[in-house]
């Protein structure tokens, strides 16, 4: 049944250089939106990607240190927490928002995240059909 | 500086449900710089706006605008032109600001964005802490430059109260007894003795006691 949900993935340019092809296991429309780094990312993009009608919003920055700008990657997980809360308020579960410290250049990882969060989303709506 | 906190989200759009065409407005003053009203308030809560009213099924269009302040009639005067474009305005200024709105053009339907709370320090990233009640006579001059009007919970005069507690407050633990804190340091200056001295009852009038608070400078009106 996944087929038909959108997803939007966040990420910092550096944080992976998987492609669609390597995300061919997970079953949705995936749009993948780089930024030249994690700190770049605003709440505003998260709530856009939203109304551009994904269902899910991913948001991936590189592990703890290795930051190539420093803390970008924490302050992507502070707009993430910031987005959650404006979501919450809107009456958007925030469990369609996630948040993944991905190691650089590991695709492999960075796929699995992905997976993980793909099944969150989906039970997520399952949950929500079942309400 | 003055330091505000956006309205809880759903508020606001009660405020402006009948509307279809809005204004999101910021100020460039002091609620940038607490990250209440600038800017990049303006984009979030306009995002925000749009996204909810999507999913309502009533799309509205947000036009976005930050102004230098709202406090100065001057820097209003876009909005001449901005109001014939919209049906509502959800300021992001402080009171101040709403309000001038409010004053200056009437037909404008104006709406506060964020509650005004107090005037404070930015102490740490992100975080403020209350310095100041504006009470209109200060008194610090007698205190080490620490203010009890604004940082003891009983706003004394002649304290500490007795449940001032190993230099905490005894209403909030969190919250340092400033009383302690005067003590302490007039004690460092040899200049303890300053606080023989009773401090009298406070005239309230000039921290608003007496209606409207009006400065007028002569040589500038
Ligand atoms: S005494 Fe009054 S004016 Fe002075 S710092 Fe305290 S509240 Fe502000
Ligand atoms: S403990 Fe100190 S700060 Fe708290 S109410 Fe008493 S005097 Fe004021």
């Amino acid at each position: 049944m996944g087929e038909g949900i959108k997803l939007a993935i966040l990420c910092c340019n550096y944080t992976n250089l998987a492609e669609r092809e390597d995300l061919y296991e997970v079953p949705a429309r995936l749009e993948i939106k780089r930024f030249p780094c994690g700190g770049h990312i605003e709440i505003t993009d998260i709530l856009r990607a939203f109304r551009e009608g994904a269902e899910g919003v991913c948001v991936c920055a590189c592990e703890q240190g290795t930051c190539h700008n420093g803390k970008g990657n924490e302050r992507a997980e502070k707009k993430v927490v910031g987005a959650r809360a404006i979501l919450q308020e809107i009456g958007i579960s925030p469990e369609w928002l996630s948040f993944y410290y991905v190691p650089r250049l590991d695709a492999e990882a960075f796929v699995e995240d992905v997976k993980a969060f793909f099944s969150k989303v989906l039970k997520e709506k399952v949950e929500e059909r079942g309400k | 500086m003055i330091i505000a906190e956006r309205r809880p989200i759903p508020e606001i759009l009660e405020n402006i449900a009948p509307y279809s065409r809005v204004l999101v407005l910021g100020c460039r003053g002091c609620v940038a710089v607490c990250s209440a009203g600038g800017d990049r308030e303006v984009a979030i809560l306009a995002e925000a706006i749009r996204l909810a009213r999507e999913r309502e099924g009533k799309p509205i269009e947000v036009i976005e605008r930050t102004f230098m302040r709202q406090c100065d009639p001057e820097y209003l005067e876009p909005l001449n032109e901005l109001l014939p474009q919209v049906e509502a305005i959800v300021s992001l200024a402080c009171g101040v600001g709403v309000n001038l709105i409010a004053d200056l053009y009437p037909s404008a339907r104006v709406y506060p964005g964020v509650d005004t709370s107090f005037y404070g320090a930015n102490v740490a990233l992100g975080k403020w802490v209350e310095k100041c009640r504006g009470c209109g006579d200060c008194i610090i001059d007698k205190t080490a430059g620490l203010c009890p009007i604004a940082r003891c919970a009983k706003n004394l005069l002649n304290g500490p109260c007795g449940g001032s507690q190993g230099g905490r407050c005894e209403v909030r633990k969190d919250m340092p007894c400033v009383w302690h804190m005067i003590i302490e340091r007039l004690k460092e200056r040899g200049e303890l003795e300053r606080l023989l001295e009773i401090t009298p009852p406070k005239d309230w009038r000039p921290a608003g006691g007496d209606g409207l608070r009006i400065r007028v400078r002569p040589d500038l009106a």
